[in-house]
């Protein structure tokens, strides 16, 4: 940015928010130039932190008459380089908007802001509404709850509810004119309960990455906390008895949760749990009768008759399906829900770094791909790390392989950039779609969809962002 | 510590932000950040921070990245809530970093008046080393550079110069004598201990001080040294052995001695107090102390007290927010410091107690200017003028 135009605009932010929240620091700048993925570093010029939707417009206003990029920004954490301003220009913290607006016990949503994270809620419905829960993602609690339904992830609740971005149930988004737009029930009345009957407009927002406007305040599904909950682990010694177990599992519609990882992904982070450095290469193998896999579902009971029935019946489903096959359970654990949040995140324990191929795909092909992108991780000598979490019902599977790593070791970044773009091949010819999907894979994507999907999202994005300032060069980028 | 010499932990941070709550309330746990509310102040940003110095993408000559530095008061819940395996390197990480401002000349011009007056005198608020044990007045107490006495009382810089808290260690002596302890102060030869100079990065003065301290004690054969000081405290039980140096004599908080002698029966309350009160952990006395962390002594001392009722802030012990004094800030950021003490005191007030009492000089007096500057209707005392009362 031109350092007049640059000063210029310093100078009206200062008048939108105070001086206190705009920065040109160096420092400042460069923490947000990078995070934990291999992502090429890109500076913003400016950090701005609003607290008012307002301020938000103003801001909006202001870079888009100037034609300046402004990239929202809640926590960082998206392991996609999602806020990573690829063109530099306003890096809107949106932090300070972490207003819990309003639950509604009635209607079972609530009303949030965009700063407002996982664990703010949580605390909030524990000391407020403790008959309601809201989900909680596989992330640090300071993730935050806007950011992640509208990168569309995966929560402790995505087996029965699908991705976050299913939840929202009602949408506030100013537009980079300045354009204030409702989404939902609240577009014509007081209450946020959902977002039909009106047409699907959600769709402009939610996946899009911030390439379309900035969420200003999102009405979110609360669910019952019923009072019982537990664990139920199944550990097979192969992943065709995984597949079969998951498959048995679905059908009787019992757990909240479904997910399932590779045990050597529990082996390898032992150590991080154990607040040491965890390392997955040279690779960890699993050895004489331990499992392949891992499978947990979560499931919760209003009662501990109802709790103990949903287990007996889902062992029961996993035995008539599963008898052809060796594996160990049901065995109860506690709740991993109750441990949320989860202080040492295993994957963030290993130097500073975190990359995956994360998709969403097909249960036809989940075992094809499980099997081959477990089998190229054996290739780079990286320990198996494959996370999967059954999505609706089973009608799609979040699936990916977790890949911390040491950002200070060139030649293990490379060894896991190599990786990833194998899986990635990989993953596209057997149907799983990239999701929270990195630059990169967007590119690559774009390379699938077919001329007329571009035309009609470039179309979009220029309706809704006519300057292309929205967080550019991701979704819908102009040729 | 060098920067250099942390490597290992530099880049362990993914930013993942659990430093920034209290886990499991999800309260505010970081002041600085929570403050200032860029990434920068918080412990994450700090620790990328270093990482850029130590790539040398930034610089310690920029002022702005040193204001950022400055303002942490080292109160280590970003340690207590940090999951990942540097957890127990964050502030030694921006104590480095502090170190190598130092080193490299880059100065701060609150703390180069603040070291100035420890080279000459010996204490870091600019007053003549001659009215460093005043406070002891009238108290008939012995010279223990001069008289041999069992155990030493080390007021600390803060209680030997503070007018307005002079009773704290009045009242502790007093406590203690009438347990019958044999007891003595080191009066004008009474030095600091150096901590405030290791948390602002000069390891010069800081070395200096615990030879000082160490040498001084092991002449006179000292058995134990008794302090209200938690900063003191915690610079002699964690400081030193950082730099290798160990003592030889027996330290405690006062509230441990206490706690120890009401538990013998040595020390008994008589007199009702009665007082809706809080206590605040300080920092010092707690997390710094890690595993040792004091806890229960002080809330040991204050249930033994006759009408005294003790309610818990929401954060409290290992999770306890932060006064706001610590590392410097108190003398190079009064803005952060009381805003951070005003926010604590506003915690203590959402209890009901009327009373905010606390262990540590550097909590006391900093609450006290809070609750000047934002006009905030709570009486504050240190444990020992509490538990004197019920003499």
């Amino acid at each position: 940015m031109i350092e007049a135009v640059k000063s210029k605009i310093v100078e009206e932010l200062e008048k939108i928010v105070g001086s206190e929240f705009v920065s040109t620091s160096q420092a400042d700048l460069y923490i947000y130039s990078y995070d934990l993925t291999p992502a090429e570093s890109k500076w913003p010029d400016i950090v701005v932190l609003p607290q008012s939707l307002e301020e938000v417009r103003e801001i909006l206003r202001l870079a888009n008459r100037e034609k300046v990029p402004v990239v929202p920004y809640i926590a960082g954490g998206n392991v996609g380089g999602l806020t990573i301003p690829l063109q530099g220009g306003i890096m809107l913290d949106l932090k300070r908007m972490n207003r819990i607006i309003e639950v509604s016990e009635a209607d079972m949503y609530a009303l949030v802001e965009p700063g407002v994270t996982f664990g703010q809620i949580k605390a909030y419905l524990e000391k407020n509404h403790p008959t309601l829960k809201y989900t909680y993602a596989f992330s640090p609690p300071s993730t935050g709850v806007i950011s992640n339904a509208l990168v569309q992830g995966l929560d402790n609740l995505s087996f029965r509810y699908g991705a976050a971005s299913h939840w929202v149930s009602g949408l506030e988004v100013a537009l980079a004119t300045g354009e204030l737009v409702k989404i939902g029930s609240c577009a014509a009345s007081n209450t946020w309960q959902a977002i039909a009957p009106f047409p699907e407009t959600a769709g402009l927002v939610l996946g899009w990455q911030g390439t379309t406007g900035v969420v200003t305040k999102a009405a979110v599904n609360l669910w019952p906390n019923p009072p019982h909950n537990s664990a139920v682990t199944f550990m097979p010694v192969d992943l065709e008895g995984a597949y079969e177990i998951f498959q048995a599992i679905i059908r009787t519609r019992i757990p909240d949760d479904l997910i399932g990882t590779s045990f050597t992904l529990n082996k390898a982070g032992v150590d991080a749990y154990e607040h040491r450095k965890m390392y997955l290469h040279p690779a960890v193998h699993r050895e004489g009768d331990e499992p392949e896999f891992i499978i947990t579902a979560e499931l919760t009971g209003n009662t501990e008759k109802e709790l103990n029935a949903k287990m007996e019946a889902m062992g029961e489903a996993v035995r008539a399906k599963c008898g052809g096959y060796k594996y160990t359970g049901p065995d109860t654990a506690p709740s991993t829900t109750a441990a949320f949040p989860m202080q040492a995140l295993g994957v963030l324990s290993s130097g500073g770094g975190l990359m995956w191929v994360g998709t969403y795909g097909p249960m036809s092909r989940w075992l094809e791909t499980v099997k081959r992108g477990c089998e190229l991780q054996d290739k780079y000598d990286i320990t198996r790390t494959c996370y999967t979490r059954i999505m609706n019902e089973g009608h799609f599977a979040g699936l990916r392989w977790m890949l911390p790593y040491d950002k200070e070791d060139p030649a293990l970044v490379k060894r896991i950039n190599d990786l990833c773009a194998e899986q990635l091949d990989l993953v596209l010819e057997t149907g799983y779609i990239p999701y929270k999907t990195p630059v990169w894979a967007v590119r690559r994507l774009e390379e699938k969809v077919g001329t007329d999907w571009l035309k009609v999202h470039r179309r979009i994005k220029e309706t809704l962002d006519p300057n292309n300032i929205m967080n550019p060069g991701r979704w819908g980028m102009p040729r | 510590m060098a920067l250099s010499d942390l490597k290992e932990w530099l880049y362990g941070c993914t930013h993942c932000g659990t430093c920034k709550d209290v886990l499991n309330i999800f309260a505010p746990a970081c002041p600085a950040g929570e403050r200032y509310q860029l990434e920068s102040y918080f412990p994450s940003g700090k620790i990328l921070i270093a990482r850029g110095v130590a790539d040398g993408v930034l610089n310690l000559e920029d002022d702005d990245l040193r204001e950022r530095l400055y303002a942490c008061t080292g109160c280590l819940s970003c340690e207590q809530q940090c999951g990942v395996y540097h957890h127990q390197h964050i502030f030694e990480i921006i104590q480095a970093l502090r170190t190598e401002a130092v080193t490299q000349g880059c100065l701060n011009p609150a703390y180069m008046v603040m070291v100035e007056s420890l080279k000459k005198d010996d204490n870091v608020f600019g007053k003549p080393k001659a009215e460093r044990g005043r406070w002891a007045e009238g108290l008939d107490i012995k010279n223990a550079g001069q008289e041999k006495a069992e155990v030493v009382y080390h007021a600390g810089c803060l209680l030997s110069f503070d007018e307005e808290l002079r009773e704290v260690p009045r009242s502790a002596v007093k406590l203690l004598k009438a347990a019958g302890v044999d007891l003595g102060i080191m009066g004008m030869e009474e030095s600091c201990c150096g901590g405030r100079a290791y948390e602002i990065g000069y390891m010069g003065e800081f070395t200096k001080y615990a030879e000082h301290f160490m040498e001084t004690f092991d002449t006179l054969e000292v058995s134990e040294v008794i302090t209200s000081c938690s900063d003191g405290y915690s610079t002699m039980k964690k400081l030193y052995p950082k730099i290798n140096m160990y003592i030889k004599y027996e330290t405690r908080h006062l509230t441990e001695y206490l706690n120890e002698l009401i538990k013998h029966e040595k020390l008994t309350f008589t007199k009702k107090v009665p007082m809706k009160v809080t206590y605040h952990d300080p920092c010092h006395l707690g997390r710094h102390l890690g595993d040792d962390g004091v806890y229960d002594a002080p809330r040991n001392v204050l249930n033994s007290i006759p009408g005294i009722e003790l309610v818990e802030m929401e954060r409290n012990r290992e999770n306890a927010w932060c006064c706001g004094a610590g590392a410097g800030v108190s003398q190079a950021n009064t803005e952060l410091a009381l805003w951070t003490a005003n926010e604590r005191l506003r915690e203590a007030q959402e209890t009901g107690a009327g009373t905010l009492v606390t262990a540590c000089p550097w909590c006391e007096r900093n609450f006290k200017d809070a609750a000047k500057e934002y006009g905030v209707d709570i009486r504050i005392y240190d444990i020992a003028e509490i538990a004197c009362q019920a003499l």
